[in-house]
């Protein structure tokens, strides 16, 4: 059911209005909230997937399953950015998701960020879906901060492959995230794509990910009683293991792989050639094996820019190789 | 005086985007003192601050250098494409810098940038000041906010600066990655001076800063000269700033100027409503006092602020 959570008057004379949509009234309630930069449209996208989705089972026109718990989904948070084709609202220039806890009496974005919070503060679990910042892209997958055990299992019973902890933010405690965390919502962000792009197949990997999560707390009731394919264990990577890669040179960046490629050691990413003679400047490779998880979309590059961020295992492998022989020595 | 560069990143094209400071020299070792402008592209008033200084400074270097005690550094643009562009936010990204000081996640320009300037800062100051302007919405009168944790130790500072008025508030969790708020948790006193509106220079509220950074470089002993006089800034606790916001979205007309005082319940302008030819609403003041901020785009939404003034006892 689509619902109308904030009304706020314009000054020529229309309304800006915030929506919600809502299935189902018993059990823990899930949160999925997307639209917070106006140019992150995967998530727009993967939300209107599961309105409809959601809407044709309560509908009965899905005979495969039942919902048994209550879902509300926040399609478009920065309503003002998405009608104006831009990542920010350019009245404001203000970043929506630093804008939380927010404030009923205060401007378009406190106000906004207020009924956002007001409305979900008492889900159980939350799930915020975002892409890449500006310029990059993101292969579909899990951001955590400091995952508790709840978070854990968020995590497995997504069966998304990979999951980043994220650092420290200077900024965090004004993000929607942090408050969730603040009032023990149990919550991810998941990620995929770049902005002002929609990917579908990327989509339909997060997609996948909230049905089986849905499934496994018990949110949705599959009929089928099909034992499940073999489950997919997802891997939480701290931020020690990022490897980022960087450019030393600035010009036109052509690359030759794609997010979610695992890369070998050495494999050439991309290179980096002069606009106006066409050279090349540098060639980019993967510093060590790993998961490219971010990639730069965009081909104009500065000097010192991180063009890909690649998941090495290395480490960990490392102390558990350290750790096994500390063992056997004994 | 010497020049420079603190960092340089090669652009797409080829010419490199610097962030340059000018370093006067010391004759004795007396408090180092820097100057920040331009973090934000389009405030432009700490950057005619920044000119006077540098004229003042060179004319000072060529005829009386035993003037100059301590080290002086200015960073007259900080931001510089946002700046060729006049925009708050760094356009290649749409990122406001002055929300990426102390991120330790240095997966973007921007921070490496931010980092950069932090730790060049911190290395060659003792005292920073960083000069800010309001948005594209608000005209404030020069001012330095002091966040209540560094009361003790900015307050002394502030009142030398011959700004209007010292306004102590609350933290707020956004503060976490400023400038101002980065230097003075790793304990460089900085004093966030903000002053007129962007895009916009005001000289003679310049002049008087600038005459209040003087005063206050021989007060610290940094320089040695004999400064104007400065005024006695009001100094504001937070229950005494009382905000008048827009109760409807429309058009705000003001009929007052910023340093005003006001009687409780004079006219500060009207909400109109454009579209339908009516008058929304008369805005008064909450109170009497000093109007500090009042807004200059007229576009108004609701909850939008229209003006703040201070409470003040008997002048
Ligand atoms: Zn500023």
């Amino acid at each position: 059911m689509k619902e109308k959570i904030l009304t706020l008057p314009t000054p020529y004379g229309g309304n800006l209005e915030l929506h919600k949509n809502t299935w189902g009234k018993s059990g823990e309630p899930l949160s999925i909230v997307s639209g917070l930069q106006g140019d992150h449209l995967n998530g727009l996208f993967l939300n209107s997937h599961l309105t409809q989705f959601l809407d044709s089972i309560v509908e009965g026109l899905d005979p495969h399953y039942t919902l048994t718990g209550q879902v509300q989904t926040f399609p478009v948070v920065n309503v003002n950015a998405v009608q104006s084709g831009t990542r920010l609202w350019p009245l404001d220039g203000m970043d929506m998701d630093l804008a939380f806890p927010g404030n009923p009496e205060g401007e378009t974005a406190e106000a906004i960020a207020s009924a956002i919070l007001q409305h979900t503060k008492d889900s159980f679990w939350g799930i915020i879906l975002t892409s890449a910042p500006p310029h990059y892209e993101d292969a579909p997958h899990i951001q955590t901060h400091k995952p508790d055990s709840r978070e854990k299992k968020m995590c497995r019973d997504l069966q998304i492959e990979t999951a980043r902890r994220q650092k420290d933010s200077p900024t965090q405690k004004v993000n929607l995230f942090h408050h969730w965390q603040e009032q023990e919502i149990s919550s991810v962000m998941v990620s995929a794509g770049s902005p002002r792009t929609i990917n579908p197949q990327q989509c339909e990997v997060l997609f996948q990910g909230i049905l089986n999560f849905m499934k496994a707390e018990g949110i949705l009731k599959d009929h089928r009683n099909k034992k499940p394919d073999n489950k997919i264990k997802t891997r939480i990577y701290d931020p020690d293991e990022e490897v980022l890669v960087r450019t030393s040179a600035a010009g036109m960046l052509l690359k030759e792989v794609k997010v979610g490629n695992f890369l070998k050691k050495g494999q050439k990413i991309g290179e980096v050639r002069d606009i106006y003679s066409g050279k090349r400047l540098e060639e980019l490779a993967a510093p060590e094996d790993g998961l490219l998880i971010t990639l730069r979309q965009y081909p104009i590059v500065y000097e010192k820019e991180p063009i890909a961020i690649l998941l090495s295992g290395k480490d960990r492998w490392q102390k558990i190789g350290h750790v096994f022989q500390s063992i056997v020595k004994r | 005086m010497e020049t420079k560069c603190v960092l340089s990143i090669k652009s797409p094209l080829g010419p490199p985007v610097e962030i340059l400071k000018h370093v006067f020299p010391a004759n004795s070792n007396r408090p180092r003192v820097s100057f920040v402008a331009g973090l934000h592209g389009d405030e432009l008033e700490g950057l005619y601050i920044c000119h006077k200084l540098l004229r003042y400074l060179k004319n000072l270097e060529a005829n009386q250098p035993e003037a100059i005690q301590g080290e002086i550094n200015i960073y007259p643009a900080v931001n510089p494409q946002a700046l060729e562009n006049s925009t708050r936010l760094w356009p290649f990204f749409s990122i406001d810098v002055n929300r990426t000081f102390g991120s330790r996640q240095t997966d973007s320009l921007a921070v490496e940038t931010s980092q950069a300037l932090l730790e060049d800062l911190k290395s060659s100051s003792d005292t920073v000041i960083d000069f800010h302007s309001s948005n594209l919405q608000l005209l404030e009168l020069p001012q330095i906010r002091i966040i209540k944790d560094f009361e003790k130790k900015l307050l002394p500072l502030a009142k030398k600066c011959n700004v209007d008025l010292i306004w102590i508030h609350p933290n707020a969790e956004i503060f976490a990655s400023t400038l101002g708020f980065n230097l003075n948790s790793a304990k460089i006193p900085t004093l966030v001076i903000e002053t007129g509106i962007c895009l916009r220079i005001h000289p003679e509220k310049g002049d008087q800063i600038f005459n209040g950074v003087l005063n206050l470089l021989n007060e610290l002993g940094t320089l040695k000269l004999t400064p104007e006089p400065v005024k006695e800034p009001h100094l504001v606790q937070p229950d005494q700033v009382k905000m008048v916001q827009a109760h409807h979205s429309g058009l705000f007309i003001k009929q007052v100027e910023a340093g005003n005082f006001l009687e409780e319940g004079e006219r500060i302008g009207k909400l109109i409503d454009p579209i339908e030819g009516s008058i929304l609403k008369e805005v008064v003041s909450p109170c009497s006092g000093l109007l500090f901020t009042i807004r200059e785009h007229p576009l108004a939404h609701k909850g939008s602020p229209l003006a703040r003034i201070a409470e003040l006892g008997v002048q």
